[in-house]
């Protein structure tokens, strides 16, 4: 009888990691708003919906490289320089006038740098993960490491002034925060193209067995570079739209996002282990969630520190429950 | 039936120096099933691989329907109509049926994405011919390992496939499943679809090829039709020796001490209450269809898989629960049907392989492995085993053919110095010359006064090899045949009616 609970016990595990985290997301709600009466407010949700937005934007492209079993680490620090880099431009320098703020032009340019940069940083990553066959962790871990110093170099670890971004990142269609606008955007496109075009499927494929899909004749590498750049080219939108929120790029900008963006994506059903994983509704329950403790923490006037503590578990239990589907299985 | 969809001249390949093929010529005809058989290494795989497009040719030519053909790629080949269906195959299990077979090719709308309409239509269409039990939309990994076949054969024939090549096809199929593909193989030789067929099951080879090419050492020894060729003539034509008995004979001595002794033993729904017992230079055959619990018996008696029920005597002390570690302890070696991913560690050297059982016993009280002891073991089991390598410290395990593979597996076993042995298959994919010797070991092994359970597929080595014979069906044990009272006909009833 002993195999029976066993095998019950793996249904449930399977049922847990896939409606375990709505069931923590509406407990979580009923209990904050018991806290706080002013937690479950109109105001207080759009609120939860625009800081969720950007970082919301970047776990999309993370669930692109998690499928081929990639990572992406240097997420957060590539948000830091980028975001850097247009305060240099903008404020430091005035190499893009304010004055082209006043219209369109502006926000264009800056958009501009900032996806053609990140899809350049990620491109990178692609790169040497696939060219030169080096972990993505480690690929990752070192491309942070050089944005991060380039950053701090740029900023002399300075607080830049970006403000001027603010229009856009705190600005609202009515009740409705652009950001929110540009993440459902984001979200529609991206989930599309995951489950409906050839690419979508391929990524899939490539995380189920890429040497099956190289003799396919999936184009492997190309794939996965693109996958890559799509992961640095939203990390870095999302990055400037954090940036525009605050209204300035402080020298600790950026640091620990990768995390949250790997777990808002696992905690969504996104494997760790490649071929399996979604946006819609994945990477939106699994930002909200985050999010919305952040935010529940805060009302509740709790130590900043708490934060990162918090962070830590949630990250912890939802790759645990990854794994354990695995068993242990490594790549 | 007489032109020539594939013509091979004078084709050479070889890897580092060492020559592979020597020069082979060869043809298949429209419409037939080509078997071709060989030893491990004989060079099958280097010749498929070329057919194939997965590696170039060094010299020589390749004609198909009476054009030039080298191909750059696999998938150039799979243009050119060939299909070629691995052993393992190649679908994506996180993928639906129609996605798989549309993987390359998938129909697009006008704005570049898919046509998933357009796709379920054709798919079904492609599925019809086979009267496959699965609509388009269903993930390949909830698929018994047989319908995936016939996916991945549907996949070939959508590319309008003229060439087939079957590597190994029926190693993870039921008897029903295999039973199934051998009806394909034949609808699709009605179709004028030409079959290389790779097998090292002669029945089948037999029972399903037109002619039969013998590959030994990159040549191609002799190609007859499949009714000029006999079972020896196959066998010698593949060896290349006189090879009068295919079984060693060796004498030994059943003695009277029960070495294990298990009792009613019940594992979830696989085994349902089997009881057997193993004497000291016993060697007890176990046969029985896939999914008769025949595995699942064997990890139970190795305490991987728990038992619900029961009871095993190891050397006259009574277990109700087991685990590898007290099997160990208590002289139990298993080896498993699964060397790749069970049975070795393949990318580690034969020196570690060997001692990985041994190491605890090698090492002294504070865990330093004696590295002299160590050493001495591992090259009385290559040399004992007759293990062919050229640097057992360096070489990796993977490096090796499968026969030798396996008796690695053996050796890291014997080196304990066990006394009852659990075989799971211990032949699955290993050479013709090399099951001999593994037959060898195997005997060696009770004569030296151990227990054995010998668990196999193959009725005739079974015969061969064993003392008794236990058959198995659904979990249950429906036959204990003496060797006096071998009988192919009546094994394979008991496995298949239990009665």
């Amino acid at each position: 009888m002993q195999s029976n609970k066993r095998r019950h016990g793996s249904e449930y595990l399977s049922l847990l990691t896939r409606y375990g985290i709505y069931v923590v997301f509406v407990l979580l709600l009923i209990a904050f708003s018991l806290v706080n009466s002013r937690f479950l407010t109109i105001a207080n949700i759009l609120l939860i919906l625009q800081q969720a937005s950007p970082l919301g934007i970047a776990v999309v492209g993370m669930v692109f490289v998690l499928l081929v079993v990639g990572i992406d680490i240097s997420v957060g620090r590539s948000m830091f320089f980028i975001s850097t880099l247009v305060g240099y431009l903008v404020t430091t320098t005035h190499l893009i006038p304010e004055a082209y703020f006043a219209d369109a032009r502006g926000l264009c340019l800056v958009l501009g740098i900032v996806l053609t940069l990140g899809c350049a940083v990620g491109y990178i990553n692609g790169v040497l993960v696939t060219r030169f066959c080096i972990l993505p962790f480690i690929v990752t871990l070192a491309t942070g490491s050089i944005l991060r110093g380039l950053g701090l170099k740029l900023s002399g670890s300075a607080s830049i002034n970006v403000s001027v971004l603010g229009g856009l990142s705190n600005g609202r269609l009515g009740p409705v925060p652009y950001v929110l606008i540009i993440f459902i955007l984001v979200l529609i496109v991206f989930d599309y193209v995951l489950r409906h075009t050839a690419y979508g499927r391929h990524l899939l494929a490539i995380g189920d067995s890429p040497g099956n899909a190289e003799r396919t004749g999936i184009k492997v590498n190309r794939n996965i570079i693109i996958a890559y750049m799509v992961c640095g080219g939203l990390g870095a939108l999302g990055g400037i739209l954090s940036a525009g929120q605050i209204g300035s790029v402080a020298a600790g900008f950026g640091e620990g996002n990768e995390f949250i963006v790997i777990s808002a994506a696992v905690l969504g059903g996104t494997s760790l282990f490649g071929g399996k994983g979604n946006i819609i509704p994945g990477a939106i329950i699994g930002i909200l969630l985050i999010t919305t403790i952040m935010n529940g923490l805060a009302m509740m006037n709790a130590s900043p520190f708490l934060y990162t503590i918090v962070r830590g578990v949630i990250i912890f239990f939802a790759i645990a429950l990854d794994s354990m589907q695995h068993k242990g299985e490594l790549r | 039936m007489s032109d020539i969809v594939l013509n091979i001249r004078n084709v050479r390949k070889s890897f580092t120096g060492v020559q592979v093929l020597h020069g082979l010529n060869f043809d298949l005809k429209k419409g037939e099933v080509l078997g071709l058989i060989g030893e491990n290494g004989a060079g099958k795989s280097t010749l498929m691989n070329i057919i194939g497009g997965v590696l170039p040719m060094d010299s020589g030519s390749m004609e198909l329907a009476g054009e030039p053909y080298a191909p750059r790629s696999p998938l150039v080949a799979t243009e050119m109509g060939i299909a070629f269906i691995h052993q393992e195959l190649n679908l994506f299990t996180n993928l639906t049926v129609a996605e798989n077979l549309f993987i390359d090719c998938f129909p697009k709308n006008r704005v570049g994405a898919i046509d998933r309409k357009k796709m379920r239509r054709l798919s079904e269409v492609c599925m019809d011919r086979f009267s496959l039990p699965v609509t388009p939309d269903t993930k390949v990994r909830s698929l018994p390992t047989g319908i995936r076949q016939m996916v991945e054969i549907s996949k070939g024939l959508m590319k309008n496939a003229r060439i087939m090549i079957f590597d190994e096809p029926t190693t993870s199929l039921s008897r029903r499943e295999k039973e199934d593909l051998f009806k394909t193989i034949d609808d699709l030789k009605d179709k004028g679809i030409s079959i290389i067929y790779i097998s090292h099951i002669l029945e089948d080879v037999f029972r399903l090829c037109d002619r039969i090419t013998v590959l030994r050492d990159g040549r191609i020894i002799e190609t007859k039709a499949t009714t000029e060729f006999s079972e020896s003539e196959l066998i010698k034509c593949m060896v290349g020796r006189e090879m009068t008995q295919v079984f060693p004979s060796i004498e030994k001595e059943i003695q009277d001490t029960v070495l294990l002794d298990a009792k009613n033993i019940r594992c979830a729904d696989k085994v349902k209450g089997v009881s057997l017992s193993l004497k000291a230079g016993e060697i007890v055959g176990l046969y029985g269809l896939m999914g008769a619990g025949r595995t699942d018996l064997a990890k139970v008696l190795f305490g991987v898989q728990p038992m619900d029920e029961g009871e095993v005597t190891l050397h006259s002390r009574k277990h109700s629960h087991l685990n590898p570690e007290v099997c160990i302890k208590q002289d139990v070696a298993f080896i498993t049907e699964d060397r790749h991913h069970e049975g070795l560690l393949m990318t580690k050297s034969i020196d570690e392989n060997l001692s990985l059982v041994k190491m605890s016993r090698l090492s002294n009280r504070i865990g330093v492995v004696d590295v002299k002891e160590k050493e001495k073991h591992n090259l009385k089991a290559i040399k004992d085993l007759k293990i062919k390598v050229s640097d057992y410290r360096h070489q990796l395990a993977n490096s090796l053919s499968g026969g030798n593979q396996q008796k690695v597996v053996f050796g890291k076993w014997v080196m304990n110095d066990p006394k009852i042995f659990i075989l799971d298959e211990p032949t699955r994919g290993v050479d013709v010359g090399a099951k001999f010797e593994i037959y060898s070991i195997i005997i060696d092994l009770a004569k030296s006064g151990s227990a054995v359970l010998f668990i196999s597929s193959e009725i005739e080595e079974l015969i061969g090899t064993c003392d008794r014979i236990l058959v198995m069906k659904d979990g249950r044990v429906t036959g204990d045949i003496p060797k006096s009272e071998y009988d192919r006909e009546k094994i394979l009833q008991l496995a298949l009616l239990g009665k």
